[in-house]
């Protein structure tokens, strides 16, 4: 390859670097890494670990962010009978500052961080397996601009196994 | 807690726009959204003025950093015809946002955003995003994201220093006769 050609095929690389990193060009992403086998007996509980992880240089509100004007992460999750969920737990937010607000912490979520829940079973269950659904609504911004809210679906399974 | 379902709808549903890239030269797409006192405003009523075309909200704390920028750009440049309006993607109460408003000093006209004017304006998503429009109603001027103050007032200098083209050519914004038919700021 000619050192020319090399040195422009260099340049359209560094200004297409330059366009992807101009703010609002890029999409938050959120994910939800797929959950273990959860394992329930009937009348039983079981504690649930939901992993997410947001993608590098965003970051999210966390669950309890500090204006009540600011977008908290929630996630809802329903089931039907015979699964309940009992409870969820959100881990305690980072507090940030950032260049947008430099006199200012934020409460934030931002590469991973995990939701636990407790499900559990009637005790009238009869082994199977049950699906639980929810999603998980959250707010990004970068360094300089904010995101409109979105969700991502959240979903595992909860077996009922025998006694 | 601020409801913003509306908004995920929004950006679920977001069509294709025409105003995309570079915008400058572009006429505006006009609008015709309620202010915080009910009011119905359209961009035709500042035909003549320039305008900073602000979208923001409530939830985004990089706009709040911009808010009191764009209350002094309004005060040094009011007078030479510079209006700054605000459209706030929210989806909460407009007394909500009224109440947002007044805590920061707001000066100028705020706007209640809709589906349809963001998808005008290039679906937007991204917030801060504020346009920079001439007296002609033609973009001069985009930015998106927390820019910094001189990168605005740069973008304002630049569309107060249009000038209308009439049939008979550019119009004298300093004839008194065509400062009497320039709308009035809210």
């Amino acid at each position: 390859m000619k050192p020319t050609r090399f040195v422009a095929i260099l340049a359209v690389l560094f200004a297409a670097s330059l366009i992807a990193q101009e703010p609002g060009t890029r999409v938050p992403s959120v994910t939800f890494a797929p959950v273990g086998k959860v394992q329930v007996r009937p009348g039983g509980s079981a504690a649930v670990q939901m992993d997410f992880r947001v993608g590098t240089d965003f970051h999210i509100n966390s669950n309890q962010p500090k204006s009540e004007l600011l977008i908290p992460t929630q996630l809802k999750l329903s089931a039907g009978p015979p699964v309940s969920i009992a409870s969820l737990k959100y881990p305690d937010g980072d507090d940030v500052s950032f260049p947008f607000a430099p006199g200012e912490k934020l409460s934030v979520y931002s590469g991973d961080f995990s939701i636990t829940t407790v499900v559990k079973a009637a005790a009238s269950a009869r082994p199977g397996d049950y699906a639980v659904n929810g999603e998980l609504r959250f707010q990004a911004c970068d360094r300089s601009a904010c995101y409109p809210p979105r969700a991502i679906p959240v979903k595992f399974t909860v077996s009922v196994v025998g006694k | 807690m601020v409801a913003s379902g509306k908004y995920l709808n929004r950006s679920r549903q977001a069509r294709a726009t025409s105003l995309v890239g570079d915008v400058n030269g572009k006429v505006a797409p006009d609008f015709d959204l309620a202010s915080l006192d009910g009011k119905r405003v359209k961009l035709s009523d500042y035909r003549g003025k320039a305008v900073l075309l602000n979208f923001w909200a409530t939830w985004c704390t990089p706009c709040k950093e911009e808010m009191p920028w764009f209350v002094d750009l309004q005060k040094k440049y009011g007078n030479d015809g510079l209006v700054v309006v605000g459209v706030a993607m929210d989806d909460s109460e407009a007394s909500r946002i009224a109440q947002f408003a007044g805590e920061m000093g707001v000066n100028y006209p705020v706007l209640l955003g809709t589906d349809k004017v963001s998808e005008d304006y290039g679906n937007v998503a991204y917030l801060p995003t504020s346009f920079y429009i001439d007296r002609d109603g033609k973009f001069v001027g985009k930015g998106v994201g927390l820019v910094g103050r001189q990168v605005v007032e740069d973008n304002v200098r630049k569309a107060l220093a249009s000038r209308v083209v009439g049939v008979n050519g550019p119009v004298n914004h300093s004839d008194p006769k065509v400062a009497a038919q320039r709308p009035t700021a809210q």
